[in-house]
């Protein structure tokens, strides 16, 4: 067998670099995408922790009608550099960033991605870009919430500046890694897998990928005319000088949905590898769900306007974004009743992953279905501007993507580590996250309908449509619950260290997954496989043997759990 | 679906892999498919950043009645000179065809060749932006003054500042052939600088009609 | 080849059936109890129909709401009941597998046709109500335009000269068109019990087509980010009955006549500075401290206007006298500095300018 194998020139050391030495080029400017992976993590996880504190402040600022502890501009502030940092500073990096980088080029059995150094080169914007958009609150921070509509911004304070500036630069390092990633899946690809043998989060990654390197540049678009507007004075949004708000609109909304999808498509991929294997079944209706994804990822840019049903574009324009939008909720429904037939029939293990695996099916189909109440024209009438819009998205981005990101980092940190996370803290954390979540964000829908908008510093006037203190009980009742989700991060960053230094040793395979980075050590050698293994099915049968050749190491031909509990009685034979 | 099973000694798959990887030199191919793709995505992208400009200069051009708009004081800006510009595409799909030559040159090993098709590359892309120079100076609409401007400046700006950097792309890649980095097979910085070389052009057929034939 | 613990042949699991009617009954008994029960629970005022659109509007909120509550009720009881039937049970084998399939055609065909003609059946429901608020049902009764401004509403009606600051009326039974737009940068009208919003943006008029129904108070909020005061920018609606309003209007006629016609002069000297720190409070603070010159928020700071040496001359360029600083109180200011609202923008009578003066005057 092995000497069949060895015909292949292709198979042998010849193509590993040495290792890189010194701890410079080994930690700090590595081109290794699992260094790159944890540089990513590590920072997008600080940024996360900024981003949250500063909802905190939101939370605490909304616990009076008239405001509890700031002023209407510091609150413009903290609100606006908080919905900003945690879609470009947190989500976007983490899922992509840190998930793809990791993940990806072991799932296709790759040494690296396309172009290691430009790898290293999208990283270090990052932090750089963090940085810039928090020195913004030293100048005075852009205050018209992270989508920064004209006029109002052209106004706004010198941060919206730097805003701007910050932005583009983790665009530059989105495209980039974009536009890495998609090499890196259409051409480097082990022999023998083809694209309907590539597993779950690849295709994700590689429709992710995709949005990422169209739709950033766009926004780079409306970001620099933004910019040149404040800076210079060309007018392309001032009404008063020929400008539109409006075409700001277009610009921005163009790339941002597809944003939301860059948010989202990465956490589906994680859910169709979590569930199978704590199933121990394959994942139901693959072809659907690979193809949904790119579905997903395409029609993806032909919604855009539906967060512009209020604006004032033509109303004609508004009826193709509605259909549109409908459209998209079909696969996207697709895929829950497929991960649902996942789950049946199966032999679940209620691991800390698949929590957050099984949670997400519930929060996500909740927020989906928010989605659809919004999509609806003269129903967003009613809810554009509320309380409806925020819960909306923070069920899919908070019960959709943070959770799937949940579920990756107690899946995959055992591979990246060679420990496992405590799975007590990890429960314990998602209990905590998970009620945090359904209550700050559901009464939100409530109050959103009855009239309470959004980027408001004091509710008074609100509250005053309400029986007497109603309004204050929710908010003060959301900012408690919101504590639930601090717990749980504190909770997860403490589980992280503390399972670094005393995490049980994992071995290669703890969950008894079948992709192939279940195949190497944990961690992983520098050059991922000494051996680049050939590919001969879907890695999604378990009570076949692994679908490859030529692995490095020897294996298990169908692989089992070894983090389960001995059975209590002896099992006969 | 039925689960792909595979026997192991199954020739199909094996053989099918193994022509895919004939390749004497396949390391230096794969790197170069992989570049190649990698080019190719770029200059989408890049495509998109364009493709965004015209949407907010057509936007803005269909919102008022009047185009070129009239401006505060009541009078109607000019329109542009479209002579000078007609010229000046010239030299630059000129450059586009010098470059094409240059490629060539180096497929058919004509060394020497390649480097006057390169230098002539050079000079006319120069002389595009020397002529761009010469139109910004001579114009009598400012680039915040109007939407006109706006679109205009920005616009042929941005295109501007991608010729002057394929231009010093394009020298540093003739150093680069100087030095001996290319062979008569591999190559792929040149393809690379061709085709974005190629992008500006495009790029710029869009523009020319859109700012000086509508 | 290893062999592998499957469970015994296996039905859709114990008690699917059960549960599966459970739920279906569970959609089918709140379906009901959604589609005949007032909607006060969800939308404000629902029962009261206090527009014509905002009834179609809470229909299409009846359906929404109870296929989501069907799809959710689903989702998340199958979640759980899987979790409970398909649980792998301690001293199962580590080897033990879940039934190994892959797809079921005839399933996922019905999985996918159904959400499709549900999303159909809304698309059609949902362009029916947008015709009518885009394009109303008939010829308007007649049309009131409202303009944003940084931070309240100005309220315009045909046949009265000038405009209303901070109460807009409306016949009810009469349909009307709302004409909605802004003098500087975005905003948004929004009455929440009418269900319809449209952004006001500069430049630019929306429509909205509607007939107020139940007379009553409302709250118009502003729902789109316009700067400092963005949360205090709100105004009130009032519906009457036809008389009531008819008679409002020829009061607003008959004040703009009279203000046209020589300013009531006001006597500076009555006012009274405790009201003007009230006022000062509600209309000035979000814009101007009570400190020196440099203490600038949007505005100067304008505790020591009156005595401050480093700045001798109002914005206007005039003398810091009380006449002088009334003047630009009355006028507001328009100019190189910025903008600042009138008197008649800020809901302010010329006693209340007098008052604030006096107040100014205090402080030193």
């Amino acid at each position: 067998m092995a000497a069949s194998a060895g015909t292949f020139a292709h198979d042998v050391e010849d193509h590993i670099h040495p290792e890189p030495e010194g701890f410079i080029r080994k930690y700090i400017f590595s081109i290794d995408h699992k260094v790159i992976a944890f540089q990513y993590f590590i920072t997008g996880m600080v940024f996360f922790a900024i981003a949250g504190l500063l909802a905190e402040l939101i939370r605490a600022q909304l616990l009076k009608p008239e405001g509890a502890i700031m002023s209407n501009a510091a609150y413009n502030g903290v609100y606006s550099l908080h919905g900003t940092a945690m879609v470009w500073m947190v989500i976007i990096p983490l899922v992509t960033g840190a998930l793809g980088n990791f993940i990806m080029p072991l799932q296709i059995g790759a040494r690296d991605v396309a172009f290691p150094w430009l790898n290293m080169v999208s990283f270090w914007i990052f932090p750089v870009a963090g940085a810039i958009l928090f020195a913004s609150f030293l100048v005075g921070a852009p205050d018209a919430g992270w989508t920064e509509y004209p006029p109002i911004s052209l106004q706004g304070p010198p941060g919206t500046t730097l805003w701007c500036v910050a932005i583009f630069l983790i665009g530059i390092s989105s495209t980039l890694t974009g536009l890495n990633f998609m090499v890196t899946v259409a051409k480097m690809r082990a022999p023998g897998m083809t694209w309907t043998r590539m597993p779950l989060f690849t295709w994700a990654t590689f429709a992710t990928a995709l949005i990422n390197m169209v739709a950033t540049v766009a926004l780079s678009g409306a970001l620099l005319a933004l910019f040149l507007e404040r800076v210079y004075g060309v007018p392309f949004y001032d009404p008063a000088r020929g400008g539109s708000p409006i075409l700001w609109q277009h610009m921005f909304w163009f790339y941002s949905h597809p944003a939301v999808y860059i948010m989202i498509l990465p956490a589906f991929g994680v859910i169709s590898e979590v569930l199978p294997v704590f199933a121990r079944k394959p994942i139901f209706g693959y072809r659907l769900i690979a193809f949904s994804s790119m579905a997903i990822a395409i029609l993806g840019f032909a919604v855009w306007a539906h967060h512009m049903f209020t604006s004032g574009m033509p109303p004609w324009l508004q009826l193709p974004f509605m259909v549109m939008t409908f459209l998209i909720g079909i696969p996207t429904g697709v895929k829950i009743f497929s991960w649902l037939a996942t789950l049946w029939g199966g032999r679940l293990h209620f691991s800390t992953a698949m929590l957050y695996a099984m949670g997400f099916l519930v929060t996500f189909s909740f927020g989906g279905i928010t989605g659809i109440f919004l999509a609806a024209v003269p129903a967003d009438l009613h809810e554009h501007g509320t309380y409806f819009v925020v819960a909306h998205f923070h069920y899919v981005i908070g019960g959709g993507s943070v959770m799937g990101f949940l579920a990756a980092v107690f899946f995959w940190f055992p591979k990246a580590t060679g420990r496992l996370l405590d799975e007590r803290m990890g429960k314990i954390g998602f209990w905590l996250f998970f009620i945090g979540l359904n209550g700050t964000f559901f009464p939100m829908h409530f109050l959103g309908l009855f009239g309470m908008p959004r980027r408001y510093a004091t509710y008074v006037e609100f509250a005053k449509t309400l029986p007497h203190g109603v309004a204050q009980f929710w908010n003060v009742f959301e900012s408690i619950m919101s504590l639930g989700m601090v717990a749980a991060t504190a909770l997860l960053f403490f589980n992280v260290v503390w399972s670094l230094k005393w995490g049980k040793p994992s071995g290669m395979n703890p969950w008894g997954a079948r992709t192939l980075e279940w195949t190497i050590s944990s961690p992983p050698p520098y050059y991922n496989f000494k051996k680049i293994p050939t590919v001969l099915g879907l890695p999604y049968n378990f009570d076949q043997p692994m679908p490859y050749r030529n692995l490095d190491n020897e294996q298990d031909p169908i692989p089992v759990p070894t983090t389960l509990a001995p059975p209590r009685t002896p099992v006969p034979a | 679906m039925a689960t792909t099973t595979v026997v192991p000694g199954d020739a199909h798959d094996l053989d099918a892999v193994r022509a895919r990887y004939e390749n004497v030199d396949h390391a230096y191919h794969e790197q170069r498919d992989n570049r190649l793709l990698g080019i190719l995505l770029f200059l989408v992208s890049d495509v998109i950043l364009f493709t965004m400009f015209i949407f907010a200069y057509i936007y803005l051009r269909n919102s008022v009645p009047n185009w070129p708009p009239i401006v505060e004081g009541g009078h109607q800006l000019p329109r542009f000179d479209v002579n000078f510009a007609a010229f000046n595409s010239i030299v630059l799909f000129g450059s586009g065809a010098t470059m094409h030559f240059a490629m060539e040159s180096w497929k058919h090993l004509n060394r020497p060749a390649f480097f006057r098709w390169l230098i002539a590359t050079i000079v006319l892309g120069i002389g595009f932006l020397a002529g761009q120079a010469y139109e910004y100076s001579s114009l009598a609409i400012s680039w915040a003054g109007s939407t006109m401007g706006a679109t205009f400046f920005t616009l042929t700006g941005m295109h501007g500042f991608h010729v002057f950097a394929g231009v010093v792309f394009l020298c540093i890649l003739g150093f680069q052939a100087r030095a001996g980095v290319y062979t008569e097979s591999k190559y792929f910085g040149l393809t690379a600088g061709t085709l974005y070389w190629h992008f500006v052009d495009v790029i710029w057929v869009a523009l020319f009609f859109l700012f000086y034939l509508w | 080849m290893a062999q592998v613990s499957r469970p015994a042949k296996m039905s859709m699991g114990p008690f699917f059936w059960t549960v599966t009617a459970v739920l279906t009954f569970w959609n089918i008994a709140s379906a009901i109890w959604i589609a005949v029960t007032p909607l006060d629970y969800l939308l404000p005022a629902s029962s009261l129909n206090v527009t014509d659109r905002g009834a179609d509007i809470d229909f299409l909120f009846r359906f929404m709401s109870i296929f989501g509550n069907a799809i959710i009720t689903y989702v998340t009881g199958y979640v759980i009941y899987f979790a409970i039937a398909f649980r792998r049970r301690r001293d199962e084998p580590a080897n033990s597998v879940g039934v190994q399939i892959h797809d079921a055609p005839v399933l996922e065909f019905w999985w996918t046709l159904l959400p499709t003609l549900l999303v159909i059946a809304l698309a059609v429901m949902s362009t029916r109500v947008w015709y009518l608020v885009q394009y109303g049902t008939g010829a308007p009764a007649f049309a009131v335009e409202v303009i944003g401004h940084q931070f309240n509403y100005e309220f315009r009606y045909p046949g009265l000269e000038g405009s209303v600051y901070d109460e807009m009326h409306l016949p009810a039974g009469r349909p009307v068109r709302v004409l909605v737009s802004s003098a500087d940068v975005l905003h948004s009208f929004w009455v929440p019990e009418f269900r319809l919003k449209a952004d006001t943006v500069p430049g630019l008029v929306q429509n909205l087509n509607f007939t107020p129904q139940v007379p009553g108070t409302y709250v118009i909020e502003c729902t789109e980010f316009c700067g400092l005061n963005h949360s205090e920018m709100q105004a009130r609606l009032v519906v009457d009955p036809p008389a009531k309003f008819e008679a409002w209007l020829d009061a607003q006629k008959a004040k703009a006549k009279s203000a046209a016609t020589g300013a009531a002069t006001v006597d500076l000297a009555a006012g009274n500075a405790g009201a003007g720190k009230l006022l000062f409070a509600q209309k000035c603070a979000a814009c101007h401290s009570v400190g020196g010159f440099d203490q600038k928020l949007v505005g100067p700071g304008l505790g020591k206007i009156f005595v401050d040496k480093a700045h001798p001359k109002l914005v206007d360029g005039d003398a810091p006298t009380k006449a002088n600083v009334a003047k630009i109180i009355e006028n507001g200011y328009n100019g190189a500095l910025g903008a600042m609202p009138s008197a008649q923008q800020n809901g302010l009578t010329g006693k209340d300018v007098a008052n604030v003066d006096a107040y100014l005057a205090s402080l030193k």
